[in-house]
């Protein structure tokens, strides 16, 4: 990613085309790489997470159930996206747009929950101290703010919140990526062990971003985490921000995706299960729905989606590098259920390093 | 301290730690080793056991040398928890459950009539069921009957934190249910609730959310094993009976008797 690298251009292959596979094939090529993408099913589509994703970027939300980490990284990653959604958008012209939101989240629970909204404020606190900008919101505030929420009394805005349309982003960073002279292979699925034995890339540097696909690949365990998500259309409400709704059992959020369609998710099941949603999963999401608006009862659902996250078991990403004969390695993994919230910032990292890799030849950890 | 005996097998730790709600599963790891605990419960409830979809995590627990509880959280009918069961003992190959049968949905309340029939059927496939019950001694009467070895009463709902809410029933099973382990499963938030369950007379203590949604589990965890002990020490010891007129710790007999007066 730095101007060194680009002064000899190298060979990447990328394996796996989701968010990560696209986002680093997209920038390596804008800095002059000569970038392979390898993914195992589809481009269109693709099996990956990233599809699945409602796209949130939030990171004061995740890190009340995660590390300070988490956020530190999300933070950048909320300065990250802008620029590149801009340019991207910049360089497509005859493309719709990506759409990207930044206007912040709002957070409510039912007066019989409103336990749940002082734990997740305390937790914020406790985690961030005091100097967090989430703001309480009253009922009027509320109403102000998401006037198809007006029922609810008690709640919380969160400003440094953000969102994005993930599907035409995924769509639109392919043709980009095509058009820039990557050499993009669907269907073909490339293992590590096969290249240990007979190179069939011929490449200088592999760069790993197969997610679940690496699952027997990875230097530590990586597990699947089902989640189960639901799309909806409803003309009759109107919300313009991600909602998150406190429950004592289920923490569940509704982000709008334009033309009146919105993405409710996501269960959180410790489990590799790729079967369909559960009766009791779309129940729990629709109830989830239907409380936030009764409106939503008219709703029309035009898409149920069951996806794996992949997670290391702290639940933190991490990169591996190292070498198959002289081919560089480097895995990205283990984005669990924060891909939108940390990619751009993991990448930025990672490619940083990955540059020096190529130009001197450290040895990082 | 006392040995700690539950069906035959004799553990070191009084704690039962609950392994979901973590914010993940090293957390998890790092709370169970903190609490020193011998025994976690798991739940397979919301997997596909049968095509073993959360062997990650289920190792993983493994790993960490405890025993395996497995639970039946989640179910709403004995047929459902007999199934469940029986899933479970052939994952885990164990024939210890938590039996869990749930009546009202908002606040995981134990329907006492799933449960017995669920204990019954149970006991008679060579299950050893650790029943989680609410504090009513009738229904403790009845899993005993039906050839539990441990009760398991709540202090309160689920994962509400609200400590002993009926210290009377609580104090009325123990006394009737005197050589009966009895285990306060559920309802704990803080190591003070769970000392002074202890000092009751309780055997042991078994709970999730408190650990788990605490800022630092590990921290909590071992907080929680801590006030276990020092409840059980307490109990043991024998704790002085409470009176309502003060008496001085220190000998008055150097006092000049026209102090007193």
């Amino acid at each position: 990613m730095t101007n060194s690298a680009s002064q000899h251009s190298s060979r990447i292959a990328i394996l796996g085309a989701g968010l990560l596979g696209r986002l680093s094939a997209w920038q390596l090529l804008e800095a002059g790489q000569q970038v392979s993408l390898y993914e195992a099913g589809s481009f269109e589509q693709s099996p990956s997470a990233a599809r699945t994703a409602a796209a949130m970027i939030s990171p004061l939300s995740e890190v009340v159930a995660s590390e300070r980490e988490i956020y530190n990284l999300g933070l950048r990653s909320l300065q990250i996206w802008p620029e590149w959604i801009q340019s991207l958008n910049k360089a497509l012209p005859d493309h719709p747009p990506v759409q990207y939101d930044a206007t912040g989240s709002v957070v409510v629970a039912h007066p019989q929950d409103r336990t749940e909204l002082q734990q997740f404020h305390r937790d914020l606190e406790g985690k961030l101290g005091s100097k967090q900008n989430s703001k309480p919101l009253n009922q009027s505030q509320i109403t102000k703010l998401e006037p198809a929420l007006a029922h609810f009394n008690e709640g919380l805005y969160l400003p440094d919140e953000a969102y994005l349309d993930n599907r035409q982003l995924l769509d639109n960073l392919l043709q980009r990526i095509r058009t820039l002279g990557g050499k993009c292979h669907e269907h073909t699925p490339i293992e590590l062990d096969d290249l240990a034995n007979n190179k069939t890339i011929d490449a200088d540097t592999i760069l790993d971003c197969r997610g679940m696909g690496a699952k027997k690949e990875t230097s530590q365990p990586l597990r699947g985490v089902r989640g189960e998500v639901m799309w909806v259309e409803c003309p009759e409400v109107k919300l313009t921000h991600p909602v998150r709704l406190m429950h004592p059992r289920y923490k569940l959020y509704v982000v709008p995706k334009g033309n009146d369609r919105y993405i409710i998710g996501a269960t959180e099941i410790e489990s590799e299960d790729l079967s369909n949603i559960s009766l009791q999963s779309s129940m729990e999401l629709s109830s989830a729905l239907y409380t936030l608006n009764p409106a939503f009862a008219e709703a029309r659902i035009i898409e149920t989606d069951v996806n794996l996250r992949p997670a290391f078991m702290d639940n933190l990403p991490h990169t591996a590098e190292y070498k198959i004969g002289d081919t560089n390695v480097i895995q990205i993994n283990g984005l669990y259920r924060h891909g939108y919230l940390l990619a751009p910032a993991v990448l930025e990292q990672t490619l940083n390093k990955f540059s020096k890799t190529e130009t001197t030849h450290d040895q990082l950890s | 301290m006392g040995n700690f005996t539950l069906y035959g097998e004799t553990f070191n730790s009084r704690f039962l730690l609950g392994t979901a709600l973590y914010p993940s599963p090293q957390i998890m790891r790092d709370a169970i080793t903190a609490s020193e605990c011998d025994i976690v419960t798991l739940g397979l409830r919301r997997q596909n056991p049968s095509e073993q979809d959360g062997a990650a995590i289920w190792d993983f627990i493994k790993d960490s040398g405890c025993k395996l509880l497995p639970n039946t959280a989640g179910c709403k009918s004995a047929k459902e928890a007999i199934t469940l069961a029986e899933m479970s003992r052939e994952i885990f190959d164990t024939e210890w459950i938590k039996l869990e049968v749930i009546g009202d949905d908002y606040n995981l309340q134990p329907d006492p009539y799933g449960l017995i029939e669920a204990a019954a059927e149970l006991i008679k496939k060579g299950f050893k069921v650790l029943p989680y019950t609410t504090d009513d001694l009738i229904v403790a009467q009845k899993l005993l009957d039906a050839g539990c070895e441990v009760i398991m009463p709540w202090g309160a709902p689920i994962g509400t934190g609200q400590g002993l809410m009926n210290k009377y029933n609580l104090r009325t099973l123990r006394e009737r249910l005197p050589d009966t382990p009895l285990i306060i499963d559920a309802g704990l938030g803080a190591p003070s609730q769970a000392a002074e369950a202890m000092e009751m007379g309780f055997d042991g203590v078994l709970l999730n959310t408190a650990v788990a949604k605490a800022q630092t589990p590990p921290q909590m965890a071992k907080a929680f094993a801590q006030a276990i002990d020092a409840g059980r020490n307490a109990f043991e010891a024998g704790l002085m009976v409470q009176k309502e007129t003060a008496s001085p710790s220190t000998p008055v007999i150097g006092q000049p008797f026209w102090h007193s007066k």
